[in-house]
């Protein structure tokens, strides 16, 4: 399926908003794996995708090419209008442009919760130490645990730590969030927090890519839904569409499956 | 549509400044501290010159073809002729040492290590005493109190002269073994002439052995009785080895009618050819490489780029050759003729072991044996004739590498034994097996699965350790290697043959250790 | 714990760890058991089979016939203990000079409070030890002393002129066993008040109350020390003589060592109280830093306080060395703080790679002989550029530049000060060789340590890296010195490396040792700290470079502090073999304390050939320092473990 069909079926609103995000047919491969098959999508700004799809299918892959953890091999990238190439400027910028939120958290465990939200800013936004810790005790407020600011992470809950390594990506005021499964590795009871933060950060405007198996998060919230299977975008749509009238028979597979 | 046009435009594909590329960046980092290194190794190697000139010390290889004029204290040659076999019987010193060290450290270390885990009280007490004494001093404290106490702790060399015949003898059985503050003296076991011969009969007898217990094994399984299929092989090559003994002259032939022929072969080619033939070889070998290396990173659509990591080992390989080549046709043109030279010496050696020309010697044995001879009072007969004499030095290194070792093998043998997951222990006494039993079945099999790779670990460290023995006198490479240093000034290349050995011993030991992880691994599946 | 001696490789080192966990885990499962009656214990430890009590007999005897042995073998009349006595000083400074003395005393004071300090600061705070394991100590060290007591052979009796008595078969004649026991009163008295105290806190305390208090590890190590040193009051341990003259056994003693041994014992508790006084403050965890900082220091510091004397060639100092350095450190100081400048963007990457430029041909000028240059500034100049290079990773607000420049600022310092200290000549009158004895061992050790450890880092990130040329050359490095044995290595260097140096540079045969232990060291460890870098998650690697760090921010602030902390246990084991290899400098004929024992003592007139009394002392030594250090180890990796989340 071509890119113009993954855009095709969005709201008139939003598609006279810019493309913050362009993917043009990217491959990539593993070996002998091809992990992505010519994927082209674009994102537009403030606008939340979630990208369903079983395990296995390359979508976190995907959302990990968009801030170059993993290499594609051809196709292009355009994030922000700064192309993703081997040029170290564009991947410096575009890297404290797009947050990104792992399936693991991968906080670091030797810094407290303000030293690891503040540590990109010192360093990479070249902010005063005195300013960065505040506005990381700022962010914590919103994701809320201002009481957990001296911790480590050792010391909290998965659900906390998911929340404090949203704030230290939100602590790079970037223009594109991704998620990479944020939730799976929660248990049951913890999930909610989570979601909530991200419900919240969705209506204040951020451009959102979500991979996840939440389909309650991705009716609500999504403005669109791409679901991808073995390397390809079989179908896009908003979620009313998706849910309610697949139109491919591998999609209505999935659906049948999972809910 | 035309959205995305757009921004596919803005941002029109401009290819980065090289500065700023990471990958140019990256390759010109590594290109940039690869020839600072070999600048700096060129910029020493350079003042070394300069500095051996200046001192005019010669260097190069010639002083193993040159007579060394040292004698050594004990080795299978004490009077070497040459240097090459000085250092020789320097190795095979060390080998001596390092192959029965590390069989009596792993037995010994072991019973400590199980021994520290008894519940007798006292015995666990003393082998942690045992562990903790060992380990917190250094090995060479060990072996010089060990050297000292020798001399000091055993009777006096040859203190019984009979006042009539003016005869020396040595306790405690007299031309047999000697025990003396100068070593150990014990018979020796050595290669005899007709040792090559017979080795070929006994081969014979290994493949008809393997044959014979395949059928019976064959037939066991068949049948269900039992057939003693490995009793069975070692029983023939038994019979192939007793009868080789009498009848092994009859091989005589070989080394006359097949090693002598390759040797005149190899003696007759000139240097030229070879000189092209390896080059070209080398440039093959790359080739084939790339080729398969290629090969296993094509995807099926065919369009896999390949990482700057397999650009490396590409262009490596490529370079290998090349290097390769230059060396083999420009640099040293003497590669090939030495290459031409060796071999033919080689075969030479064969042609002689496994022929009939030496001397009269159609029928000598295969063994013969040496008993130790007290030549006078405080001196041993040397080699030739006599036994084997472990002198002092030898007696200490060995203790102490021995004892140091197994401190650390008790250790790690009781890791091993701890590591072993406690519902084993349960499982096992639940079933009712006996202590002894569940040790030997259930908890040791496990536990040496773990605790072997740092047992090889162990293994090469007390090979490197028997270097020590510089402090004592015993005559293991780097004692021979330093005397011969001192002597011709060659340093660097006594060096370079220190570490080709170590190097070879290690890898013989990792792969022998990796031999039987791999099988341990199998049986766990 | 690992080495080539015994730099324990990983796994080793983890197997053996793994297993005192799991030995302390099931001690501490079972705190509450109560003491068994000591019959029932002998049962259950002793007797429990068959098997055991054949087991416990054949060990018993055979350990009391061996400690048998050695005690008579240690009381004999032909032990010279005073080859120990009277060499106590060669054994420790060789033939430091007396009048320079003070100078020791002055860096123990230093080393010494330093240690009281971090003890009271550590945080590693463990139980200590029960009374009952005291109490046991006790009576098993007094049981010990009478069991001597009975076991150790009479005296040989002695003519007046304190000569052997011999009789036909040229044995000594022995005294009676009656008088033997009544010669041993003192031994008899220690023996006794050991044991009577022993069993007085076991019997005293009820069962409970004795399992349950605990007295600190530290304070009780304390107090040991004193009674050791209160015995310097009433007992010459040490006999010492000016140096190089031996006095003969049973002179008094010209100065003892009372006084000043007992104000370091002074030193150390009162700092150790300080130490405790500060760590419930607020400032505790500054002062912690300065401390471990001075701890880096005191070998530079002290090594100028032993060594030299203050009166160096100053003139050169005020003229050459000391501009030099201020150059290099405002200099240097000023471009780093300018190339630390937020958003200088391709501007400092070009100055910075200008000078580093400039600083590989510098080294390219000595290669052709260009233009002269002295070695130090060679040096300097391209550390500058090496950090120069790195230097905009660290751009920010002011107060971090500053930070920053003044690190430099340390380097260059620390740098020029040990150049001048090597390069000027020493004016302290003493022979050659006059740096001998414990003294090397310590230093040798010590300055491995602190140069092997970057350099190890450095390997260790170079065989993780995902650079092919920097993999391979670290790798090569690596595998062949931990291929060939030490002995080689140091042949090789304390030979050969001024074969290797330019012309008119030379360097001392222990320089040159000391940089071969470091080069050798630092391969080991490499392979530690690779052990710890391998377990830093990948996640963590992905984190940082999403947060937009860059390669040497991540490393520095996310990668190696948490390796570091992994492989700090086995860096203490290297530490441990580093301490045990300097035996080795004993056979490239530097006088290191094993050396003074094994060949100067028996050489000494008065004791021709008298050598296992020396070599017990220097294996005690050994023993006692391997040994603490090796306790340590295990307490850190337990408060480590309890540390993980």
């Amino acid at each position: 399926m071509s890119f113009s069909d993954a855009t095709a079926a969005v709201s008139d609103e939003l598609a006279a908003r810019d493309d913050i995000i362009v993917c043009d047919g990217i491959d990539k491969w593993y070996g002998d794996f091809q992990a992505l098959k010519g994927v082209s999508a674009n994102i537009k700004e403030q606008e939340v995708v979630v990208v369903l799809g079983p395990s296995g299918s390359g979508k976190s892959t995907w959302i990990r090419c968009i801030n170059r953890l993993e290499q594609h091999q051809s196709g292009r990238i355009i994030v922000d209008g700064v192309e993703l190439t081997n040029d170290t400027r564009n991947i410096e910028k575009i890297r404290s442009e797009v947050g990104m939120v792992f399936q693991q958290f991968n906080l670091f465990p030797h810094l407290s919760v303000v030293d690891n939200i503040s540590l990109a800013p010192i360093w990479v936004r070249k902010r005063p130490r005195a300013e960065a810790e505040r506005q990381a005790r700022e962010l914590l407020e919103r994701v809320g645990i201002p009481e957990q600011a001296e911790k480590f992470p050792g010391q909290l809950s998965g659900g906390q730590q998911q929340r404090v390594a949203i704030a230290r990506a939100l602590a790079m005021e970037p223009r594109i969030m991704l998620f990479d499964e944020p939730t799976s590795a929660l248990d049951p009871e913890m999930i909610k927090e989570v979601l909530d933060v991200m419900k919240e950060l969705a209506l204040g405007g951020m451009t959102m890519m979500v991979v996840t198996h939440e389909m309650g998060f991705a009716r609500e919230v999504a403005d669109r839904i791409i679901f991808m299977e073995s390397g390809e975008i079989v179908e896009a749509g908003t979620p009313e569409h998706f849910f309610t009238n697949p139109q491919e028979d591998r999609t209505k597979l999935f659906l049948s499956q999972i809910l | 549509m035309t959205d995305t046009q757009t921004s596919l435009h803005r941002a029109a594909t401009e290819k980065p400044p090289f500065y700023r590329d990471a990958t140019v960046v990256k390759w010109l980092v590594q290109i940039t501290t690869l020839a600072v290194t070999l600048f700096a190794i060129a910029f020493l190697v350079r003042e070394a010159g300069d500095s051996l000139q200046a001192k005019s010390i010669q260097t190069g290889f010639g002083f193993l073809e040159v007579d060394p004029a040292i004698s050594l204290g004990e080795g299978i040659d004490t009077d070497p002729a040459t240097g090459g076999r000085a250092l020789w019987v320097g190795m095979v010193n060390t080998i001596r040492m390092a192959a029965a060290g590390i069989f009596l450290a792993t037995i010994l270390g072991t019973l400590i290590g199980i021994g520290r885990l008894s519940s007798n009280w006292l015995v666990a007490k003393l082998a942690s005493g045992f562990i903790e004494y060992m380990r917190n001093i250094p090995l060479l404290v060990h072996i010089i109190l060990f050297f000292v106490t020798i001399a000091v702790v055993f009777p006096d060399f040859g203190e019984n002269v009979d006042p009539i015949t003016g005869e020396v003898s040595q306790g405690p059985w007299n031309g047999v073994f000697h025990v003396s503050n100068k070593g150990f003296s014990v018979p020796r076991v050595h290669i005899d002439n007709g040792f090559y011969q017979w080795l070929i009969i006994v081969a014979i007898g290994s493949v008809l052995g393997r044959w014979v217990s395949k059928r019976r094994q064959a037939l066991q399984d068949r049948t269900g009785q039992e057939t003693y299929p490995v009793l069975s092989a070692l029983g023939v090559i038994a019979v192939f080895a007793a009868v080789g003994w009498f009848i092994h002259p009859i091989f005589g032939f070989v080394g006359d009618a097949i090693f002598a022929p390759i040797r005149d072969l190899i003696d007759g080619t000139p240097q030229g050819p070879v000189q092209i033939l390896l080059s070209v070889a080398a440039g093959v070998v790359a080739a084939l490489w790339i080729r398969r290396f290629l090969a296993a990173r094509r995807t099926p659509g065919g369009a896999a780029k390949l990482t700057d990591d397999d650009w490396f080992r590409v262009i490596f390989a490529g370079i290998a050759a090349t290097i390769a080549c230059v060396v083999i046709l420009v640099l040293w043109p003497g590669l090939s003729s030495w290459l031409i030279n060796s071999s033919r010496d080689f075969f030479d050696v064969l042609a002689n072991k496994f022929g009939d020309g030496r001397g009269s010697v159609g029928d000598d044995p295969p063994f013969s044996v040496s008993m130790p001879d007290i030549e006078k009072r405080g001196n041993f007969a040397n080699m030739g004739p006599s036994g084997l004499n472990l002198t002092q030095g030898f007696a200490a290194v060995f203790f102490g590498v021995v004892l140091y070792t197994a401190a650390f093998i008790a250790e790690i043998v009781r890791g091993g034994i701890l590591a072993v997951p406690k519902g084993q222990t349960e499982a096992a006494e639940a079933i009712g097996l006996r202590r002894s039993t569940m040790l030997r079945r259930v908890i040791l099999p496990q536990a040496f699965r773990v605790s072997l790779p740092p047992l090889g670990n162990q293994y090469l460290n007390l090979t490197k350790n028997t270097s020590l023995a510089i402090a004592v006198g015993y005559t293991d490479v780097v004692q021979v290697g330093q005397t011969i240093f001192n002597q011709t000034g060659r340093s660097l290349e006594v060096f370079i043959i220190w570490m080709l050995f170590y190097l070879a011993c290690s890898l013989t030991i990792s792969v022998v250790v990796n031999f039987f992880n791999v099988r341990l691994k199998i049986v766990e599946r | 714990m690992s080495s080539e001696l015994e730099h324990l490789d990983g796994g080793t080192a983890e197997l053996i760890a793994n297993a005192d966990d799991r030995e302390a885990e099931e001690a501490a499962s079972r705190p509450d058991e109560p003491s068994l009656p000591p019959l029932e214990w002998l049962r259950a430890n002793l007797f429990s089979s068959v098997l055991n009590t054949i087991l416990t007999i054949v060990f018993g005897l055979a350990g009391v016939l061996a400690f048998q042995r050695l005690l008579n073998w240690a009381f004999s009349h032909e032990r010279e203990w005073d080859a120990v006595r009277v060499n106590m000083r060669a054994l420790f400074t060789f033939t430091y000079p007396s009048s320079q003395y003070g100078r020791i005393w002055i860096t123990l004071g230093i080393a010494l409070t330093l240690a009281g300090l971090s003890l009271g600061l550590s945080r590693m705070v463990g139980q200590g030890f029960s009374l009952k394991r005291i109490s046991t100590w006790f009576m098993a060290w007094g049981g010990a002393v009478i069991a001597g007591i009975l076991l150790v052979q009479p005296h040989a009796k002695r003519s007046a002129n304190g000569e052997v008595l011999l009789d036909a078969d040229f044995e000594p004649v022995r005294e009676s066993f009656g008088t033997a026991m009544a010669d041993r009163g003192w031994w008899w008295l220690i023996g006794v008040l050991l044991l009577v105290v022993g069993v007085t806190m076991w019997v005293g305390l009820g069962d409970l109350k004795r399992r349950t208090t605990f007295i600190g590890a530290i304070p009780f190590t304390l107090g040991v020390l004193a009674v050791l040193v209160s015995t310097l009051w009433w007992f010459h341990w040490g006999n010492y003589g000016e140096q190089g003259d031996i006095i003969e056994p049973g002179r008094t003693v010209k100065d003892s060592a009372k006084l000043p041994w007992t104000a370091m014992w002074v030193v150390l508790t009162a700092a150790y109280i300080v130490g405790r006084q500060i760590a419930v403050t607020d400032r505790a965890g500054s002062v912690r830093v300065l401390v471990n900082f001075s701890w880096l220091l005191t070998p530079f510091v002290t090594f100028w306080v032993i060594l030299r004397d203050p009166a160096i060639d100053y003139a050169h100092v005020w003229s050459t060395d000391l501009p030099m350095a201020v150059a290099f450190i405002i200099g240097g100081g000023a471009v780093l703080f300018l190339l630390t400048k937020p958003g200088l963007g391709e501007v400092g990457r070009i100055i910075s790679i200008g000078l580093f430029g400039v600083a590989i041909f510098n080294w390219v000028a000595a290669f052709f002989g260009i233009y002269p240059m002295l070695q130090k500034a060679r040096i300097s100049f391209l550390l500058l550029a090496l950090i120069a290079l790195a230097a905009h990773n660290f751009a920010g607000e002011r107060k971090q530049r500053l930070r920053f420049v003044l690190a430099w600022a340390g380097v260059m310092a620390i740098l020029h000060y040990l150049v001048t200290m090597i390069n000027a000549p020493s004016t302290v009158d003493a022979p050659d060789e006059f740096v001998g004895g414990f003294l090397v061992t310590v230093y040798i050790a010590a300055f491995t340590m602190i140069f092997s450890f970057p350099l190890g880092i450095l390997l260790a990130l170079g065989r993780t890296s995902t650079l092919p040329i920097f993999r391979v050359l670290s790798t090569i490095y690596i595998e062949t010195v931990r291929g060939v044995p030490f002995i080689t290595i140091l042949f090789f260097f304390s030979t050969f490396l001024n074969i290797f140096l330019p012309d008119g540079m030379e360097i001392e045969q222990l320089a040159a040792a000391g940089l071969g232990f470091a080069l050798f060291s630092a391969a080991y460890l490499a392979e530690n700290i690779r052990g710890g870098l391998q377990a830093v998650r990948r996640g963590q690697y992905e984190a940082s470079d999403a947060l937009g760090l860059t390669t040497v921010q991540r490393t520095g602030f996310i990668v190696l502090p948490q390796a570091l902390r992994v492989s700090i246990p086995p860096l203490v084991g290297a530490t441990i073999s580093t301490f045990k290899e300097t035996s080795l400098l004993a056979i490239i004929g530097i006088i290191d304390f094993l050396r003074v024992a094994n060949s100067v003592v028996p050489g000494q007139t008065v004791f021709l050939g008298v050598r296992m009394e020396g070599l017990l002392f220097v294996c005690m030594i050994y023993w006692v320092g391997a040994y603490s250090m090796s306790k340590f180890s295990q307490r850190l990796e337990r408060h480590l473990g309890v540390g993980e989340h």
